[in-house]
């Protein structure tokens, strides 16, 4: 019975009920017995007076904003193009309402209550920090929901001057939703890091306004030729064009892969690494923090790279290897920074609920310990290159595009075999979680552009091919590499020994960092364990 | 009535001293803390404090800001994992069974924040949901009996600092907690609102809570406890019974003491007495047995007691009685008496003095004794 509700709680379904069923009595249970925290937010929310005001200003202001583009424009053009621009302006300002209000609405979610002293009770209520997560997302979401639905009938109005399809206009919206889904995922992971509010918006603001002007100017107006290039019914320049492309593009692996494959990938892993970060964040320290982030890594690992795989093979184009490779190197570089903040090891809290549920090899594996999650980087890496690598192998004929495939990713998969070592190594030797992830920054930075650096000096003294060779050890000169194969130049030969020497050497440093911190973790484990068996010896005394 | 006319005052001897008649199995503690130490960084914050709290006690943890009493609760709480040892509630591990555990305790933390802008009802509804409680009842019967009935519909906002004391202590017991873990529940209330809370948790012991809470304050926790801790620097000093931890203190004193000169005896030399010096200071002197052993100041206990008519007359009836240290006479019918035992002792008195046809109007016991335990165990100093 939810006491918020009044209305009985309908109980789980049984085992034996499965698939569309089970889920249709899950979503009966959802309505039936709601989120408390959402509930809460929501009454909350209904109570504050500000709220009607400020949703018919902001739609009073956009129907203006919308109408005088509208007025100009329709002294010298015809209703078709009056009505395309309408479109383009009301989403790009919805988009803007939505990427800044979103992130800014959630970023309060957690902070406040933390600054308002209810989060201790609220955490020992038992709900568990997934479900307060559920109900901070929900409520916020629900709050951006609500403006997006007084802002529809001025997204109506371009439809009414022709030039865009109803079903482009409502393809738009339901892109907008998505945008919202993960602004406000960004909020509350960036809230749950925070105490106070005002720092939380503070930081989410600086963080989510520059990204999503670069996500507007780049996914949206960069992306459209692109799109164009490929159907030609998508306009070239304007920035809203994924709706349109949806309404347009021929049905096809194109299709699938670029506008259904890449889209659920940049919303919905990102969202759900937001989610599960707020969940680790919330919970205690003792808690297990890592298992819900080794699973999203498990899963959007060989998720990003199927989906590499498939542009790359359904285009049939070294570049989007090229990008492929790209998104694996940033994204397991994300998960290198991620891990190199893991505890060193299980806390005894962790270990005796492992115990209580008989946790096989494969949950402890998934389980907090830096090393269990660089092992896992390790593998990773290796798997999805070696992926990625074959399928450029297969596909790619022309030897230059397939070489300088093989170079880039073969010097990206070294690298980040490295920076999982590093990571172990670092954190290994640090007391705090903090220190090996800013130690990782200074390295990478150090990586990048350091050789670059000394090639510049010795560029001075020597012929700017030879100096070249001083930047091998940076990963940008992967980059390098691939262009002087595909020139096919007589330095090429120098160039790949000179990529290999630093690839391997990079690989072989990370593999023995990777040994010594193994070696490392165990001792601090069992020093730890003496020390407090000391500590709780009758006679136990400080050490 | 004639002072000639009374019987001398024999009162048994106090409970507290006779031999305590034990139960064969105690119950076990509804917590146990042994051996816990937390450290942050370098500092131990938490040094080997070993306590345990029965049922149905009223446990006051009492330590200067910084002792390490908030680190202790949170540990109990399972909010923090502790570099070592153990803190076992109802024979569940805190900090390895914690659903368990938040299953058991009602806590309350130094200034716990409420959620302003829903009602009284609203808010108390939201807990009962997110402890999934079933029963929709469970918020009517705790709005009674925190006595909230009337604020019910009012917003959290416009409630006073005590109210919201109040509605926080409803919030712990929503899921009917064999422990309540109240960390300051008094801080910043005014002197009405702490009376309420203390009546509220004088009413949660009977209804079989057991309560652990922490002060600063000792009035405050010398109404209600009936054991205390007191934590130092991260060290517990003491724990026990309010009045076992003094006839300890009295004999660690006692034992250690050098021998006192011996008063001399008073005039009607009743055996087993001490001459007490009765002035308008009201300071009791003497501080030796008749063997000359030291009475202990921590055992010295004043009374004061408000009779109808001359007060001065009723001196002599105490004067002498065993276990009475001194006697003195104020005006207004009040009178003094210094004494030596516990609640049984005080007993004894009023039904002496009644039985011999004294009006007693009123008895009101000390209530400093925790203060002075706790002057006499700690240092003061926090470093």
């Amino acid at each position: 019975m939810s006491a918020q509700t009044g209305v009985a709680s309908i109980p789980p379904p049984p085992a034996s009920v499965r698939g569309l069923a089970r889920a249709r009595m899950g979503f009966s249970r959802l309505l039936a017995d709601p989120n408390p925290v959402w509930m809460r937010e929501l009454k909350a929310a209904a109570r504050l007076q500000r709220t009607p005001v400020v949703l018919a200003v902001t739609t009073g202001m956009m129907t203006l904003l919308v109408c005088s583009v509208g007025g100009i424009a329709s002294i010298d053009a015809e209703p078709a193009k009056v009505g395309v621009w309408l479109y383009h302006t009301f989403f790009s300002l919805a988009f803007a309402l939505v990427a800044w209000m979103g992130p800014a609405m959630a970023a309060t979610g957690i902070a406040a209550e933390r600054s308002g002293g209810t989060w201790e009770a609220l955490e020992l209520t038992g709900l568990g920090a997934a479900a307060i997560a559920r109900g901070k997302f929900l409520g916020a979401l629900t709050y951006v929901t609500m403006y997006l639905v007084m802002l529809a009938p001025v997204g109506a109005l371009p439809f009414l001057f022709g030039g865009v399809t109803a079903l482009e206009v409502v393809l738009a919206f339901v892109v907008l939703g998505g945008i919202a889904v993960l602004s406000v995922t960004f909020g509350l992971a960036m809230s749950s890091k925070f105490s106070s509010p005002a720092l939380a918006i503070l930081v989410t603001l600086l963080v989510s306004i520059p990204a999503s002007i670069a996500a507007y100017a780049g996914l949206g107006v960069g992306l459209s030729f692109a799109a164009n290039s490929l159907w030609h019914g998508v306009a070239a320049g304007p920035p809203v064009w994924l709706p349109t492309a949806y309404a347009r593009a021929d049905f096809g692996i194109e299709y699938l892969t670029l506008l259904v494959l890449v889209p659920a990938v940049l919303v919905v892993l990102p969202a759900w690494l937001f989610h599960e970060i707020t969940v680790a964040n919330m919970a205690a320290p003792s808690d297990d923090r890592s298992t819900r982030l080794r699973v999203w890594t498990l899963v959007a690992g060989p998720f990003m790279t199927v989906t590499c795989v498939a542009s790359g093979v359904a285009l049939n184009d070294p570049s989007w290897f090229i990008a492929g490779e790209m998104g694996l190197v940033m994204t397991y570089l994300f998960v290198g920074f991620l891990f190199a903040g893991e505890p060193l090891a299980p806390s005894r809290r962790v270990e005796a609920r492992w115990e209580r549920e008989r946790a096989g090899a494969g949950k402890r594996f998934l389980g907090p310990g830096v090393m269990r999650a660089c092992t896992l980087l390790l593998l990773l890496v290796l798997g999805s290159f070696a992926a990625l690598l074959a399928a450029a192998a297969l596909t790619l004929r022309t030897p230059s595009d397939r070489d300088g495939v093989l170079a880039l990713g073969g010097y990206a998969a070294a690298f980040l075999v490295f920076v999982a070592g590093f990571a172990a190594w670092t954190r290994a030797r640090s007391r705090s979680n903090g220190v090996p992830r800013v130690l990782l920054l200074g390295v990478l930075f150090l990586a990048f552009v350091g050789p670059w650096i000394a090639m510049a000096i010795a560029g001075i003294f020597e012929s700017s091919e030879r100096a070249l060779l001083v930047a091998a050890p940076s990963p940008l000169y992967a980059f390098h590499l691939r262009k002087v194969i595909a020139s096919g130049t007589s330095d090429a030969e120098v160039a790949v020994l000179a990529g290999s020497v630093a690839a391997v050497s990079w690989a072989v440093i990370g593999l023995g960092l990777f040994a010594l911190a193994s070696g490392r973790v165990e001792q601090r484990v069992a020093e730890e364990r003496a020390l407090r068996a000391g500590l709780e010896a009758p006679s136990g005394s400080s050490a | 009535m004639t002072t000639g006319e009374y019987e001398p005052f024999r009162p048994s001897v106090p409970s507290e001293l006779a031999p305590a008649s034990r139960p064969s199995a105690p119950p076990p503690p509804a917590i146990s803390v042994r051996h816990l130490w937390h450290r942050y960084g370098t500092l131990d914050v938490l040094r080997d404090v070993s306590f345990d709290v029965a049922p149905g006690e009223i446990f006051g943890f009492i330590g200067p800001n910084g002792a390490g009493k908030t680190t202790t609760i949170r540990a109990m709480a399972t909010l923090l994992e502790p570099t070592a040892g153990s803190v076992h509630i109802d024979g569940h591990d805190a900090s390895l069974d914690p659903d368990e555990v938040r299953r058991i305790i009602g806590y309350m933390p130094d200034h716990a924040g409420v959620y302003e802008r829903i009602t009284v009802r609203e808010f108390l509804e939201f807990f009962a949901d997110a402890y999934r409680i079933p029963e929709l009842g469970v918020v009517d019967a705790v709005i009674e009996l925190t006595d909230l009935t009337k604020l019910s519909d009012r917003l959290v906002a416009t409630l006073s600092k005590g109210m919201k004391q109040r509605l926080q202590i409803a919030r712990t017991l929503l899921h009917d907690p064999k422990v309540l873990v109240l960390d300051e529940p008094a801080s910043d209330l005014d002197p009405r609102a702490r009376i309420e809370v203390r009546d509220l948790l004088l009413e949660l012991r009977e209804l079989g809570k057991t309560i652990f809470l922490s002060s600063h304050i000792l009035t405050e926790l010398s109404d209600v406890c009936t054991s205390v801790g007191i934590l130092e620097r991260g060290e517990l000093v003491v724990a026990g019974p309010i009045g076992e931890i003094a006839e300890r203190l009295a004999l660690q004193r006692s034992s250690s003491a050098r021998p006192a000169p011996v008063a001399p005896p008073v005039a009607d030399g009743a055996p087993g007495t001490t001459d007490v010096p009765v002035g308008a200071s009201g300071a009791a002197a003497p501080v030796v047995t008749p063997g000359g052993a030291p009475i202990p100041e921590a055992t010295r206990k004043r009374l004061k007691l408000r009779v109808l008519g001359d007060s001065q007359a009723i001196l002599p009836m105490l004067q002498g009685g065993s276990g009475v240290l001194g006697v003195e006479a104020g005006p207004g019918g009040l009178i003094v008496l210094y004494y030596v035992g516990g609640d049984q002792y005080v007993a004894e008195v009023v039904r002496y003095l009644v039985t011999s046809g004294v009006g007693l109007v009123s008895v009101e016991p000390e209530r400093n004794e925790l203060e002075r335990i706790f002057l006499e165990v700690t240092k003061g100093d926090l470093s």
